[in-house]
């Protein structure tokens, strides 16, 4: 096979993926980021502005704020929890882990609803510590969205658990006995073996979970309080709304949101990029 | 305790903890899910029942998961094949611009699917294209990060070795891709199908947003249910529901992977 057969023949078969990809994502997010600007209005002439964004005025950036802190403190949890997990799958528990990839197969739907059925004040935990007079703080829908930082932090630290683990399993175990062979402790093996090799696969997951986070609608939904919104509810509840002048408003804020992920996704692939470790 | 104590019951302590933490979540869906009366501030349910199955039948839970399950098939059908080509061509570096392909390829991860699936929905009002097709598409798209990716690392560890021997003996080529491709390939193919079939099976907000309503999958009929109150019971049902697909797919994977480890 020639050359320019062999990358021709290449070539074809990425080509549906891409194209599905692109023909998707690009109608998509393109028309988000067009209406609004303004360039396709329901009614009347395109004309470009920036009114739908001015129009949320402070809202929009205290759903920003709301937006990331939820992210940050759940993805934070996560990858805490779930580097713990995928760390006694090394020294062999494995039963957490198992626990984990039980947990990665629930739909964050079922999960927001399973959180609520544990956490609101008429819910299983609060039952069981027999506090069920009015002395239980409000987690679903409180002012500290601590149900929904629960939910995502659950979910992702599975995720997170069992991303981490899958890489350690292959890499980890020859090094670490040639580690400790040479003599090395159980806190420099993990300092200096497990960690950098867990590394790029944490970074990997984390990034993908905080992503998620930013862009999933329904937990905050259901666990959330209605106002202040974080930018996905905002921008669904005005995409469902029967007012279609509210349509260009509810495209900025998804705008917002995207480019909200892109920026986490450039940061995770530049650190990506550093760590010695990653192919 | 003496040190040695320490350092054999801490981990035992640690992983007991971890367990908790990803199960309890799910024990009051089950209970609830078996129980037909649990007020107030009863720690266990009073009355022990299938109340809420029935009504989560009534309500078209059987429509319901056919639709959800039918869904899943298709995204699972159309995206692991999908990421298997590109994965392929990307391992055997047959690609011109790789890295920019990989970065189109795995860009759905690191995009909110709600904006796509709102702007998307736009263009299907207007172009007419049936809702249901654009859910597939959009939920396809979303799946092929995933698919592409276990593809990938499949096809990197892939030993092309065992085809050549197999040539250099006389085998076809529909012998070597029946008795050593395929069954070489098989458990990180249904990885990449079961991860397709989850992110299909799981989706609540872009089947809301496109399918507006009309296709009404599993999640969909739980948020209806979960939106009002008193509805507990027919909720934790549906979500044991939900729960028990991909958990047998789990196991069946996991059943496969290790008979083709020996």
């Amino acid at each position: 096979m020639s050359a320019s057969t062999r990358s021709f023949r290449g070539t074809a078969a990425v080509l549906p993926a891409v194209v599905l990809v692109v023909v998707v994502v690009g109608g998509g997010l393109g028309t988000v980021v067009l209406q609004s600007l303004g360039l396709m209005p329901f009614v009347g002439t395109p004309e470009l502005s920036v009114d739908a964004y001015s129009a949320l005025g402070g809202d929009l950036w205290r759903s920003v704020v709301l937006t990331l802190s939820i992210a940050v403190v759940s993805t934070a949890l996560a990858t805490v929890i779930g580097l713990a997990a995928a760390l006694t799958a090394l020294s062999g528990g494995r039963t957490p882990l198992v626990a984990a990839g039980l947990t990665v197969t629930v739909p964050h739907l079922i999960g927001a609803a399973a959180m609520a059925l544990l956490l609101a004040d008429s819910g299983m935990l609060p039952r069981i510590l027999g506090m069920t007079d009015g002395g239980w703080p409000e987690l679903v829908g409180g002012k500290w969205w601590i149900a929904v930082v629960a939910e995502y932090a659950w979910k992702e630290s599975a995720f997170v658990a069992v991303v981490v683990a899958g890489t350690l399993a292959t890499r980890v175990a020859a090094f670490d006995e040639t580690a400790a062979t040479l003599g090395a402790g159980r806190w420099a093996r993990l300092r200096l073996v497990t960690l950098p090799l867990a590394r790029p696969a944490l970074i990997a997951s984390a990034a993908i979970a905080f992503a998620y986070t930013v862009g999933s609608y329904e937990v905050a939904h259901i666990l959330g309080r209605p106002y202040p919104e974080p930018l996905s509810v905002m921008a669904i509840r005005l995409f469902t709304s029967i007012d279609l002048q509210t349509r260009p408003q509810a495209a900025a804020a998804a705008t917002i949101a995207t480019a909200l992920t892109v920026a986490v996704a450039a940061v995770a692939l530049h650190y990506l990029r550093r760590s010695a470790a990653w192919k | 305790m003496n040190r040695v104590e320490v350092n054999r019951v801490l981990p035992a302590v640690g992983r007991s903890v971890l367990v908790l933490w990803f199960l309890l979540p799910l024990i009051p869906v089950v209970l609830w899910a078996i129980s037909n009366r649990w007020s107030f501030p009863g720690s266990v349910p009073q009355e022990w029942g299938f109340d809420g199955v029935r009504s989560a039948l009534d309500a078209g839970g059987v429509d319901a998961f056919v639709r959800s399950t039918l869904l899943a098939l298709a995204v699972a059908v159309i995206a692991t094949p999908l990421g298997a080509l590109a994965a392929r061509a990307l391992v055997n570096g047959s690609v011109r611009f790789p890295a920019f392909v990989a970065g189109v390829l795995f860009a759905p991860l690191a995009l909110p699917p709600f904006a796509v699936a709102l702007g998307l929905d736009v263009l299907v009002l207007r172009s007419r294209i049936p809702s249901t097709v654009a859910v597939i598409a959009l939920l396809t798209v979303a799946a092929i990060p995933y698919t592409t990716y276990l593809m990938r690392v499949a096809f990197g560890a892939y030993d092309i070795g065992y085809e050549e021997e197999a040539r250099t003996l006389g085998a076809s080529s529909a012998m070597v891709l029946r008795r050593i491709r395929i069954p070489l390939l098989a458990p990180a193919s249904a990885g990449a199908a079961l991860l397709a079939f989850l992110v299909a099976w799981s989706d609540y907000v872009i089947t809301l947003l496109i399918g507006g309503g009309r296709l009404v999958t599993v999640p969909i009929l739980v948020a209806s249910f979960a939106a009002g109150t008193g509805n507990d019971s027919v909720v934790a049902a549906l979500s044991v529901a939900a729960l028990i697909p991909p958990l047998l797919l789990v196991l069946m994977l996991a059943r496969l992977r290790r008979r083709s480890a020996r």
